[in-house]
């Protein structure tokens, strides 16, 4: 589903992105674990070009990424993309939010999009905030919209730039249980995150980065449990 | 912080200089060197340099000259004074005089009675009089009156504007478009927004000569030819009104004042 | 305190007091000739502004453009509007540029190089807005799909509206100000009629202090709207 090949990207004259090569099979759950800096987001916005990259090439499902002829806009349709902070459309409501792009990008009547967010918004779990401004949300709640508003589009994979990151603890766990769900429902996953336990539960697979190259990469439990490389180990020493 | 402070100080500073430098618009100091003595007194004098060939400013040096200018700096020497010449607007001219900004006027301005309520004037020194200017293409405009319902443009504050505006009451469809100077008065009647300038005929005359040239032309006799200008002076100032007027009338006897006409009406 | 035909009797002493003064009769004969000037001042503000804010909005776009030839023909915009004084532009445009196109009376001339003039700094109020919008809402709608213009229309300009808005009130009072350049095109506005006015009187205080007065009452006006304005888009 996605071909990551001999990716390098850099800020200027830092490199942040130093040679990286991946895959993420179809239905697969990918988990992108690493300390601050090790440009697990860059690699995850490069996904879907919100940042472009000096070399190597990207496909999705067999359509290059990174060839300019591209048509970006159709292929990020089918990808979903939730952000650590949300960025929910503040002038909109929840249910404008989840309808605006099918309704503008898929000339979807107003009615069959509306009906889809409704659905969408009881699986993740708020099926009467559909009139309420995302201010009136709490953090949880928003990235439940979110997730509600990037799946609106009938994506075939979703990106996760560290979801639960900006959460109050207690909040985590309710946008967790639904990356949960859809992850069981089969959804191509994939995730940049702290949350361990998510990542050894749910991941198909663990990568760890650090310093812009993957260091290590494997099952979960060779990861969690039997990590060969001392960085990973030094990492995982500190956050588990 | 300190740095940036340090930075602003010295661009104040370097502002506040040259704003000190470029002050009111006076006449360019005389050249170092020259052999004058130092002076008794200083008059200042207010003008508005935009009006050839009364008062104008020379493209080459910059200095203000002029029939006007000419005559103001005999009377100076001839009485005493180091004349000091500023331009500025000219319904600048009598508030100036009122606030002791200036001690004289002299500025084409016509002795009227609306005027003498405000200021006192000299002793009459020219002959003034109005006349119509049309565009040079013109054939419809051949008098004063067929100005009537037209579009026209004048001075602030000139007799010439308030003779345009009198038209109105012949016809009232008739608009006076009023300018601060003549310059754009005649801009604008060579752009075609007005169809007639009434303006004293001095003025008016060099203009077509000079840069007017085959753009104006005038059109009818001189009328108002009763008007007369005078140098204005504070109301109730009567020791400078008596000095100007000696000064005047010394000039007129030693023959310079018929020189200085000759320099720049030389008909 | 004071006896009840006391305040009438002073009162009528100052309403005599104040028709001696010759200037104050000057002024409140002309009372209805001031509040005209200060219309026609209104009527070239308002569609000055209004012309500015769509030309302005056009400008911030270009100037944000990828493309180098629109985004520099927008700068270059920008910078001879901005960097030169209104005065100089007004001149210009009436005796030196419009001539060559159209016969412009004073008032079109003024509307003219007002709005143009208005645009440069509406266009730099307009980008300053949208790049106010935080980043993560223009990703948020190209990651669902949506291209430039979409994002834009549907997004950012949406909330960038209710970010301009103090400054472009702001931009509406200056410009309400400046319009007084345009009498030396001989526009009829308020402080041309003062001019005017001054030129037959002489009566500098009396004129000039009642010309401040209605420009006064006008801005005061608009800043208190504006205030208003700005109350009621904070609440929604």
């Amino acid at each position: 589903m996605i071909e990551v090949k001999g990716i390098h990207k850099n800020f200027g004259r830092l490199e942040v992105l130093k040679g990286i090569d991946f895959h993420v099979a179809e239905r697969e759950v990918v988990c992108v674990i690493g300390p601050s800096g090790s440009g697990k987001s860059t690699l995850l916005r490069c996904i879907n070009q919100l940042e472009t990259v000096q070399q190597g090439h990207i496909f999705i499902d067999g359509v290059e990424v990174t060839n300019p002829k591209t048509d970006i806009n159709a292929l990020r349709q089918q990808v979903g993309m939730v952000f650590q902070l949300f960025n929910l459309f503040p002038h909109k409501t929840t249910l404008e939010n989840i309808t605006m792009a099918p309704i503008i990008l898929k000339g979807m009547p107003k009615e069959q999009a509306e009906e889809i967010a409704i659905g969408l918004l009881r699986k993740v779990g708020l099926p009467d905030k559909d009139h309420v401004y995302p201010a009136q949300l709490s953090g949880g709640q928003k990235q439940r919209v979110a997730i509600a508003r990037a799946l609106a589009m009938h994506p075939k994979v979703m990106l996760f730039d560290e979801p639960t990151s900006s959460l109050d603890p207690e909040m985590v766990g309710e946008v967790l249980s639904v990356m949960k769900d859809l992850a069981h429902e089969g959804m191509t996953m994939v995730v940049v995150t702290h949350e361990m336990g998510f990542a050894r539960e749910v991941g198909h697979r663990v990568i760890f980065m650090d310093e812009g190259i993957i260091m290590e990469e494997g099952s979960p439990v060779n990861i969690f449990d039997n990590p060969q490389n001392s960085r990973t180990q030094s990492f995982l020493s500190k956050v588990l | 912080m300190k740095k940036h402070l340090k930075l602003l100080l010295v661009a104040m500073l370097v502002f506040s200089l040259a704003a000190v430098g470029g002050c009111a618009q006076k006449e360019p100091a005389p050249q170092p060197g020259a052999q004058t003595p130092a002076p008794a007194k200083v008059l200042n004098v207010g003008t508005q340099a935009t009006y050839p060939p009364f008062e104008f400013v020379d493209k080459a040096s910059g200095d203000f000259i002029g029939f006007d200018m000419d005559l103001i700096r005999a009377i100076g020497k001839v009485q005493g004074y180091e004349v000091k010449i500023q331009s500025m607007g000219f319904d600048a001219l009598i508030p100036s005089l009122q606030a002791d900004k200036v001690d004289v006027t002299i500025s084409a301005q016509s002795i009227t009675e609306d005027r003498l309520k405000a200021i006192d004037f000299s002793d009459p020194y020219f002959k003034g009089g109005l006349i119509v200017a049309v565009r040079a293409d013109n054939t419809t405009i051949n008098k004063y009156d067929d100005l009537a319902g037209k579009k026209l443009a004048a001075e602030v504050g000139t007799i010439g504007a308030a003779a345009s505006e009198k038209l109105k009451e012949k016809d009232p469809k008739t608009q006076v478009r009023i300018f601060d100077g003549i310059g754009e008065a005649f801009m604008e009647l060579e752009k075609g927004g007005a169809e007639g300038v009434i303006n004293d005929w001095a003025v008016t005359d060099y203009y077509m000569q000079t840069d007017g040239k085959d753009k104006i032309k005038v059109v009818g006799e001189i009328f108002q030819a009763d008007d007369q200008y005078g140098i204005g002076i504070k109301k109730g100032d009567a020791e400078t009104l008596q000095m100007i007027n000696e000064g005047l009338a010394k000039l007129k006897t030693s023959g310079e004042f018929d020189q200085i006409y000759k320099k720049w009406f030389s008909e | 305190m004071a006896i009840t035909p006391y305040p009438m009797l002073f009162g009528a002493t100052l309403w005599e007091k104040l028709t001696a003064i010759n200037g104050f009769n000057v002024v409140a004969s002309n009372w209805a000739y001031f509040i005209e000037g200060g219309l026609v001042t209104l009527q070239l503000t308002v569609l000055s502004v209004s012309a500015g804010m769509v030309l302005g909005l056009i400008i911030a776009l270009m100037k944000m453009s990828r493309w180098r030839l629109l985004s520099s023909v927008a700068v270059i915009y920008i910078d001879f509007f901005r960097g030169t004084p209104l005065l100089v532009q007004v001149m210009l445009f009436h005796f030196g540029i419009l001539p060559i196109f159209i016969d412009s009376g004073p008032f079109l001339s003024g509307v003219i190089a007002c709005s143009l003039n208005s645009a440069a700094y509406v266009a730099e109020i307009v980008r300053a807005g949208i790049q106010a919008v935080d980043r993560g809402q223009m990703e948020a709608a190209r990651s669902l799909g949506m291209n430039g213009s979409q994002a834009m229309r549907y997004v950012i300009l949406p909330q960038a509206y209710k970010i301009v808005v103090p400054p472009m009130i702001n931009e509406f009072v200056m410009l309400l100000k400046d319009t007084s350049l345009v009498s030396v095109i001989a526009v009829m506005e308020l402080t041309h009629r003062g001019k005017l006015l001054y030129s037959t009187t002489y009566e500098a205080a009396w004129v000039w202090g009642a010309v401040c007065v209605v420009y006064y009452i006008m801005t005061k006006t608009i800043a208190m709207m504006g205030d208003w304005i700005e109350r009621r888009l904070a609440t929604e």
